[in-house]
């Protein structure tokens, strides 16, 4: 079955439940087994995560929305997340050292551990950031 | 998220219940910090959570390691599988206190 859906959400914290009701919902249409789902779903909540805490960093009470699209075409699942705060540099962005053990510092790691691939695209105009996570499933 | 608290002796039982997740560890940590500071026993139940992401697991390393600045531990009991899972993605079961 391939699908593509999208959904915005308004750049704050208590998006992030919304974020995953989403995600819930459309891998519920994808029939996907409730272990998997649930990975995906914590990996797209790391990544939108990410965007509220690191490319809003400092800005508060923003009205700007960032997009998430979830899409499957021949069994490969392709998340793409948008928007539209500081520029990130991909090269930057690393997880700490699992045995460095300290809070913070792992939803990067979970998503690399949950996805085949996370590559950031400079191909939007109407966006600053654009993330892709990938997995064949 | 919502939470209850029941006291025996040295030992304070934190029931959590829901999804931790950004939005609500500050609220955690507003209710579990003070007791681990003031030297209890902490026991934090987590058979209710039904999902945690890496903020929440802060929220652990950050009550473990509190727990052994004051001399004392917090034990976390009755993981939920889905819970579980992420606590092992961040190999941190040898490293918390499980029970």
């Amino acid at each position: 079955m391939d699908l593509s859906e999208s959904k915005d959400f308004l750049v704050h914290t208590a998006s992030l439940k919304e974020v995953r009701v989403f995600s819930r919902e459309v891998f519920d249409k994808l029939k996907l087994d409730n272990e998997l789902k649930e990975e995906l779903v914590l990996a797209i909540a790391e990544a939108a995560q990410n965007i509220v805490k690191h490319a809003y960093k400092g800005v508060e009470n923003t009205t700007d929305h960032m997009q998430i699209k979830i899409s499957l075409k021949d069994n490969n699942l392709e998340i793409g997340f948008f928007d539209k705060g500081k520029p990130v540099v991909a090269e930057n962005i690393q997880h700490r050292k699992l045995d460095d053990i300290k809070p913070g510092g792992l939803g990067t790691f979970f998503i690399k551990q949950i996805m085949d691939d996370a590559v950031f695209k400079k191909d939007q105009q109407q966006w600053v950031n654009h993330l892709i996570l990938s997995k064949k499933i | 998220m919502s939470y209850k608290i029941t006291e025996e002796g040295n030992i304070s039982t934190v029931f959590l219940n829901g999804e931790i997740d950004m939005d609500v560890t500050e609220k955690a940590k507003e209710v579990i910090l003070p007791i681990v500071e003031s030297g209890k026993e902490v026991h934090l139940n987590l058979k209710d959570v039904s999902y945690m992401d890496s903020s929440g697991i802060s929220v652990l390393i950050e009550s473990h390691q509190k727990a052994l600045e004051n001399n004392t531990k917090v034990v976390v009991k009755e993981v939920s599988k889905s819970v579980l899972k992420v606590i092992m993605m961040a190999k941190l079961e040898q490293i918390l206190n499980l029970e």
